[in-house]
């Protein structure tokens, strides 16, 4: 792969000349200390200090809603899929990741256009990171991208490794040639290396991802399921914020001065009571414990049976998502026998006496 | 086209496409029969299916929602469904008339496996809306008779009234190239003259069953299921030659929506049908 | 003679009149909504108004007077589809956080020994304590969307489908920052969705003013909130606020 250097104080002009036919949409903080993935004009709004945004990029290439079809008595109009080119800076390796895993499950036994139109329409241009005790992404496998980017920038001292990944990335750094930098000294590489050292030494959270299939087949009725689901509040958010969770609904939205209506999609989620319940009022999961089982059936085992990987980028969303502590950690944890610090555990604790 | 088999919906599998009701008529109180044809002629003749698969069926204003196909593969051209009033679209479908227009996409899922069926003798086993699905591989094995080896067929309803299909059975009764047996849990008319009570009291008549050399194919409510597995477990056929259909809500029946799933099996693309030895390693179903 | 358009009726009993209002204030779809619909009576609205037979009845407001019963049971009578229409009549609304025994206190705060010529009061409670309701359309008030996608799928014959989700799922399509996590007393994973996560969306925690979602968890929510510091009192009284005589059996539980 062919690598080159940028100095840090011309990232900006880099973005603003490769940017100008497209959409830039970048983490830009919002609150105190949150982020999200934001279209700038300037790419000076960008905060790349950031461990991880509220939503993952799953939201610019499927945003929460949007209308599929205006339905008619005897046709059906595609509604315009987002062709807008967009270039996606600042993604860090467990969402790029969480792409390529979209990317396959878009595209497997039938494609999703939606998706598909809109994601070869985007750029994504990588950028380093450092965990947080959320990050999990060492466990997963995903703390480091290979592929999945067309550009991706390690931030070291005031330079950035870029790494091309694509011809597209390519293409990128041609149109200003003359911010680069060709030559990798020694001590860039150095200097890198001792990086990767650090950074893996950084990760506080751990899980045993590999133990996880046994785990969820083994304990598929053990008590602490019914102990999660005491405390789940079946918000939804751990889907919504999932970089890998893709489940959605549909609706059929009439038109009030026309017989048409518009087929409106919006995302899902498994924990939410409504999910499994059918025509007629019939619901296949009633009760919270069935509907967590499933998701976590969905991260922990089943992707990993099919695809040889968990559903589960390490992102550390549900971590610091979910108000009453269930997330990949503290379940993972809980299935592998450890004390686990979260609210779930200790009102569990409580419920049962 | 180019003369070649033209895909539904290839480039965006979930547009609908528009296609006419041409018949509907009552199978009972609250099941229709609807006979559709899609708008499209060319896509009319070409749409290609297989027995057992279903599609998605749209309603204007009201939704989309999942049904079997019933009719079968070996006559092209026209679609039938057989749909029960449970819900917002079905209540909207039972509202349209002969020529009002649906919007049709499919086929999703897999069909019944008419490869290990063929040599086999075939065992049907249905009871109440089990037959909308069924009758689509019985009449595709009817209409490739020489392919099958002896056919029999168990169909159970409440009362005769909630026969689905009941002339249409009726009517394979004659036929001497398959055992038709005809139940329903209570005669509430007095000029029943097939048996009553519950399918599984069919069983005895069936004539004598190979059962390795048996395929049997089981649809209906879920607690039928219970007691006609044990039938057929009893009979000595092989749990992986007992082959089922499930359903479940969808949204799309093409594996994105995730609404299906049941454990990590997707029933639009990985069933709805499966073996019984499928369906006992499903934890949810257990 | 209404052409074989469906006849609705909207009707207010006690509350702000609020909901009614959002139908007014539906400037763009109003000429669509009468074209659609034989609206034949809308007192806010307009002044023909006739009591007779109804496709759907949208009814507003909670039941503070025996007089409002005998309307609702004939509106009831009268109609096909009875909606409760904004979350005074879906839940009961502020008026019916009070139980019994202070709603009597409070009568007595407020009117003394004053006798009730024309109506007798009683305790303010949902509509579906009297009659049957069809559909729930909580919110205070009501928000466009919600009613215009309820109105429409209802004009063209289609019920909307039964999806109960609570504010959160819509919170975070609007990627907002939890703020349960952020030691906020907020509502939200209890509070059945549609006001598009207004509040949370500026930074203020959820009051719960759509009415508890179906099968919230309430009790888990109460002890988090108590794990977070608040009190026992400040939590249920939060709760009742908006949720009327609905949380009511699990808030006296807590």
């Amino acid at each position: 792969m062919r690598i080159v250097k940028l100095k840090q104080d011309r990232l900006n002009s880099f973005l603003e000349a490769v940017s100008t036919d497209s959409e830039l949409w970048g983490p830009v903080k919002k609150g105190a200390d949150k982020h999200r993935f934001k279209i700038v004009d300037n790419p000076a709004e960008f905060d790349l200090d950031y461990t991880r945004t509220i939503l993952p990029p799953k939201k610019i290439f499927l945003p929460p809603r949007f209308n599929m079809f205006k339905a008619m008595p005897t046709a059906y109009e595609e509604e315009t899929m987002d062709p807008t080119k967009k270039i996606l800076f600042g993604v860090h390796p467990c969402d790029i990741h969480g792409i390529l895993i979209m990317d396959q499950f878009y595209t497997q036994t039938y494609n999703d256009p939606y998706y598909i139109r809109s994601r070869e329409n985007t750029i994504i241009l990588g950028h380093s990171c450092w965990p947080d005790e959320h990050c999990l992404c060492h466990s997963t496998g995903t703390d480091v991208a290979n592929e999945g980017y067309d550009l991706f920038f390690t931030a070291l001292n005031d330079e950035y490794l870029v790494w091309i990944g694509s011809s597209k990335g390519d293409d990128l750094v041609r149109i200003v040639p003359e911010l680069f930098n060709e030559d990798l000294s020694d001590r860039d590489i150095q200097n890198y290396i001792r990086w990767r050292e650090d950074r893996s030494k950084a990760f506080k959270a751990e899980i045993n991802f590999k133990a996880m299939p046994d785990f969820m087949e083994l304990k598929y009725r053990d008590a602490v399921w019914e102990n999660l689901s005491h405390a789940c509040l079946a918000c939804g958010s751990c889907s919504n914020v999932c970089p890998t969770c893709t489940c959605y609904n549909v609706n059929d939205k009439p038109r009030l001065s026309e017989n048409a209506s518009d087929i409106a999609r919006c995302w899902d989620a498994c924990t939410l009571e409504s999910y499994s319940e059918v025509a007629g009022g019939e619901n296949f999961r009633e009760s919270r414990s069935e509907r967590l089982k499933l998701y976590y059936t969905h991260k922990l085992q089943a992707f990993i049976s099919k695809y040889g990987k968990p559903a589960c980028v390490g992102c550390g969303r549900c971590a610091a998502t979910c108000p009453v502590g269930i997330n990949v950690k503290t379940v993972a944890g809980a299935l592998d026998g450890e004390e686990v610090d979260a609210f779930w555990s200790r009102y569990a604790t409580e419920v049962t006496k | 086209m180019n003369g070649t088999e033209k895909i539904i919906n290839q480039v965006n599998p979930y547009k609908p496409e528009p296609a006419r009701i041409v018949r509907a008529y009552d199978l009972t109180d609250d099941v229709r029969f609807f006979q559709v044809r899609f708008a499209d002629m060319d896509l009319a003749l070409s749409f290609k299916y297989e027995a057992g698969q279903f599609a998605m069926i749209s309603v204007l204003g009201a939704g989309e929602a999942p049904f079997s196909i019933s009719s079968t593969p070996s006559r092209p051209g026209l679609l039938e469904f057989c749909i029960r009033k449970t819900g917002v679209v079905t209540d909207a479908i039972f509202r349209l008339k002969e020529n009002d227009f649906i919007g049709v996409r499919g086929p999703y899922g897999t069909g019944f496996p008419i490869e290990m069926m063929k040599g086999r003798d075939i065992l049907f086993v249905m009871g109440g809306l089990g037959a909308a699905p069924l009758r689509s591989v019985l009449l595709y094995c009817l209409d490739d008779r020489d392919h099958f080896g002896r056919i029999s067929v168990l169909h159970g309803a409440k009362r005769p009234a909630e026969m689905i299909f009941r002339d249409e059975f009726l009517h394979l009764k004659k036929r001497s190239d398959l055992d038709c047996y005809l139940s329903v849990d209570k005669d509430d008319t007095g000029e029943w003259t097939e048996n009553t009570g519950v399918v599984t009291t069919l069983f005895p008549k069936v004539k004598t069953i190979v059962p390795e050399n048996t395929a049997a194919v089981v649809c209906g409510p879920p607690i039928m299921y219970k007691f006609v597995i044990n039938e057929l477990i009893k009979l000595n056929i092989p749990k992986d030659q007992i082959l089922m259909t499930l359903e479940r809500r969808m949204k799309c029946g093409v594996g994105k929506c995730g609404h299906c799933a049941i454990d990590y099996i997707y029933t639009c693309i990985d069933g709805p049908v499966f073996t019984y030895w499928d369906v006992l390693h499903m934890r949810e179903l257990i | 003679m209404n052409n074989g358009k469906p006849k609705i009726g909207i009707y207010e009993l006690t509350g702000c009149a609020g909901d009614a209002l959002l139908i007014v204030d539906c400037e763009m779809e109003l000429l669509d909504i009468f074209t659609a619909a034989d609206i034949q009576s809308f007192a806010m609205a307009k002044s023909d108004n006739i009591d007779g037979e109804l496709d759907v009845a949208l009814v507003e407001g909670s039941v503070t007077t025996e007089k409002e019963i005998s309307e609702l049971k004939d509106i009831r009578e009268r109609a096909k589809i009875v909606v409760a229409f904004g979350n005074c009549a879906a839940h009961g609304g502020i008026q019916a956080r009070f139980d019994d025994k202070e709603w009597q206190e409070n009568l007595k705060k407020v009117y003394g020994n004053q006798k009730f010529t024309h109506t007798k009061p009683v305790r303010s409670k949902p509509i579906d304590e009297f009659v049957k309701v069809d559909f729930y359309l909580p919110g205070c008030p009501v928000s466009k969307e919600q009613f215009l996608h309820f109105l429409t799928r209802m004009l063209k014959g289609n019920p909307p489908e039964h999806y109960p989700t609570p504010v959160c799922v819509t919170c975070k399509y609007n990627e907002n920052d939890c703020l349960l996590n952020n030691g906020k007393l907020c509502l939200g994973p209890l509070t059945a969705d549609g006001c598009g996560s207004v509040c949370p969306n500026h930074n203020i925690p959820c009051f719960g003013c759509w009415g508890p979602v179906e099968n919230a968890n309430a009790i888990a929510e109460l002890h988090l909130l108590k794990e977070k510091g608040f009190s026992v009192e400040e939590i249920k009284k939060r709760m009742a606020n908006f949720a009327g005589t609905k949380l009511a059996d699990a808030i006296k539980q807590l």
